[in-house]
């Protein structure tokens, strides 16, 4: 493993440079200047498709697939986009996937310095909303955004709570969520179903439309796998399933001949 | 083999040359707000939707905040910078009761207001704002700055995504221009909300980054009292 | 610099009960210099119809001598007065035959036609035509003249109502905009007559 970024990608080039001089890092002073120059994520590179979520009778239901594309690759086929915050918070992320991870990883260090204070208290779903609501927004500020769009979702006092976040520190509620190419396709949907009725729609209905959703995503969003995790979170605390596939109906393919009609 | 000849060390006969990306901090929420000042009360209104280009993001994402007991200040454009900017004036009008043991006016939060923007002048809050509540003496003020600080006190004043639209029927109607031998009797309350709601749902027809919810705060010497109006979801 | 809004102008044409009412700004500008204050951007088609033309001046003087050339060949070879919707889709036509470099006017036509239906409409600058029934707007105010036409104007006007809303409407709108302004001048027609008439206002 060569440890060096700057010659990754890069041919050797030992009939010009038999002593592997170049590139000059290990001519140059130990100073700021040999660890190169200093880099931002400017654009996602490992990235994750649509979060879609919906307020139910009971609290929040939640969805992603389990893939982190490359570019149009289909890098990591097992990636779990829905991560647990505490007992009562769930967070769906999009975007870049390291971003994310270090996202986690903040999250988990607030969360045990919260427990080391031993006060009895504990992070609740709009604490942790408010929280990255923050740090996204700073560091948009800073000129160096965490690339991702976050739903935050869970259960706080009673209530049920749904948020986004994303990489400018935009933030809204709303009893839909969905982010990237849901946000087209399974908005409508969404809107369409659970408006006016998050205070009614039972359990087995949530998990219909989302699933639902999950496969026009399926069939439309290129960037998407049918191997889905949901997750639910209600005042007992979050559930999140195994990874499952969607049905989905191909025989009409049959007769399609080019492109049309 | 010589380096020279070796494929390598041409360039491609054709370059493409990287596309530069830069990372835009700002985006528009749209929306759309109202102030008026009256005799001895003050209306503030704001639409509840929040938007991104042809996206709706939420019907109720209120953009008008309650400041203090005669204050409502509403911030129309980057819904992040608005929320912080009213996060950073809330800190400071705490700082200014722990050192001088009373709220803030509305005169001396309007020229806080001013200054938290002006320190932000290179890398502006996107955020323009209405200020409005009753001053010391219990006259209505509305206040309205741009995104860099510089403010007026003004009767009343429009400003967002529809302000093109209401702003002339705040001239014709509040501020009676153009009309021969109106009276000049100062506007009562009433006539005030009628004004505020015939002109959001004239903006809500034509605006679509206007619409969803009226959020109405009446401001009097007695404090502020919430309303909710709705408008045209489509 | 947007050629749309180099000499400034705005016009606006609303329905009424039996009878139509256009209206427009008198200024002429360059950028923000004002040069006119008594320029014509309304023009007869018709007894009764007339042409709004607001956008780039010069556009307006070739397009309106283009239009009463052809409006006078019409009533020529068809020995009676065009109507107000033929007018529309003569301009439309005439503008989308300049599709790829265009006329920089946006058109307004109200008329009543030859049973005194009223008829308004307004294009885009390639000839896109919008049937309204109620009131349109062009130029550089015109998103001020949409807020006040939509809070002001209302179904059923007499001819005296529609001259006071559609004044009202202008005038504001015309107030806060720059580009617009230095009085304004009203048509309003009815099927017996057109009354025109001349607006004071702010002169800044």
């Amino acid at each position: 493993m060569n440890h060096f970024p700057s010659q990754w990608g890069k041919p050797r080039q030992e009939n010009v440079d038999e002593y592997n001089t170049v590139p000059l890092y290990n001519n140059m002073p130990q100073s700021h200047a040999a660890a190169g120059p200093m880099t931002r994520t400017q654009q996602p590179v490992v990235t994750g498709t649509s979060v879609i979520a919906l307020k139910y009778k009971d609290g929040i239901m939640m969805a992603a697939d389990n893939l982190a594309s490359y570019g149009s690759l289909a890098r990591f086929r097992d990636i779990e986009r829905l991560h647990p915050v505490g007992e009562h918070t769930i967070i769906g992320a999009s975007g870049d996937i390291s971003d994310y991870q270090y996202i986690q990883h903040m999250l988990q260090n607030v969360m045990i310095d919260q427990h080391c204070e031993d006060d009895g208290h504990t992070l609740g779903t709009p604490h942790i909303y408010e929280y990255l609501f923050r740090v996204m927004y700073n560091r948009r500020s800073k000129f160096n955004p965490l690339w991702n769009a976050l739903v935050v979702g869970g259960v706080h006092k009673g209530e049920r709570f749904l948020g986004y976040v994303d990489l400018k520190g935009t933030t809204y509620q709303n009893s839909t969520i969905a982010t990237g190419f849901g946000g087209h396709l399974a908005q409508p949907i969404l809107r369409k179903a659970v408006e006016g009725r998050e205070d009614t729609l039972t359990e087995e209905e949530a998990i219909k439309i989302i699933d639902d959703c999950m496969r026009v995503l399926f069939y439309r969003d290129a960037r998407s796998i049918n191997k889905l995790q949901r997750a639910k979170i209600t005042a007992e605390g979050f559930e999140i399933t195994e990874p499952y596939s969607v049905e989905t109906e191909w025989s009409f393919a049959e007769s399609i001949r080019g492109y049309g009609a | 083999m010589n380096f020279l000849d070796s494929p390598l060390s041409k360039p491609a006969p054709y370059v493409v040359a990287p596309i530069e990306h830069r990372f835009d901090p700002y985006e528009d929420n749209g929306g759309t707000s109202v102030a008026i000042a009256g005799e001895d009360f003050c209306v503030v209104a704001s639409d509840t939707r929040q938007s991104n280009g042809y996206m709706i993001n939420s019907r109720y994402a209120p953009k008008a905040y309650k400041m203090s007991s005669t204050a409502v200040l509403s911030c129309n454009g980057f819904h992040a910078d608005g929320v912080t900017l009213k996060k950073v004036l809330e800190q400071r009008m705490k700082m200014y009761k722990y050192s001088h043991d009373k709220d803030m006016s509305v005169t001396a939060l309007a020229q806080m207001l001013s200054n938290t923007l002006y320190q932000r002048r290179f890398f502006p809050y996107y955020a323009f704002c209405l200020l409005g509540g009753v001053d010391a003496d219990g006259k209505g003020a509305v206040y309205c700055y741009d995104s860099v600080g510089s403010f007026e006190r003004e009767n009343y004043r429009t400003s967002g995504s529809a302000s093109a639209l209401i702003q002339p029927f705040l001239d014709n109607q509040v501020g009676r221009k153009n009309q021969q031998n109106a009276s000049t009797a100062p506007l009562t309350l009433e006539a005030v909300l009628r004004i505020t709601k015939d002109a959001f749902t004239s903006a809500t027809e034509r605006d679509i980054h206007t619409g969803d919810n009226l959020q109405i705060f009446v401001i009097t010497r007695d404090g502020v009292e919430e309303q909710n109006f709705p408008l045209k979801k489509d | 610099m947007s050629i749309m809004e180099y000499n400034g102008g705005s016009v606006v044409a609303m329905v009424g009960k039996g009878c139509v009412a256009i209206a427009s700004d008198k200024r002429l500008g360059q950028q923000f210099m004002t040069v006119s204050t008594n320029f014509q951007k309304i023009f007869p088609a018709s007894e009764k119809t007339y042409i709004g033309l607001p956008g780039l001046a010069t556009d307006v003087l070739t397009l309106s001598e283009r239009f009463r050339f052809n409006i006078n060949m019409y009533k020529m070879e068809e020995e009676r007065d065009i109507e107000p919707k033929t007018v529309a889709h003569m301009i439309s036509s005439t503008l989308y035959q300049r599709r790829f470099g265009p006329y920089f006017v946006e058109p307004v036509v109200a008329g009543l036609s030859k049973d005194n239906t009223p008829f308004i409409c307004a294009m885009d600058l390639i000839g896109c035509i919008n049937f309204a029934k109620d009131f349109v707007v062009s130029g550089t105010a015109s998103q001020n003249l949409y807020g006040m036409c939509e809070s002001l104007w209302e179904p059923d006007l007499e001819p005296e109502d529609l001259f006071e809303t559609i004044s009202q409407a202008l005038l504001n709108a015309q107030d806060r905009d720059a580009l617009s302004g230095w009085g304004a001048v009203v048509h309003i027609i009815t099927p017996d007559k057109v009354i025109t008439r001349s607006l004071k206002s702010r002169q800044d």
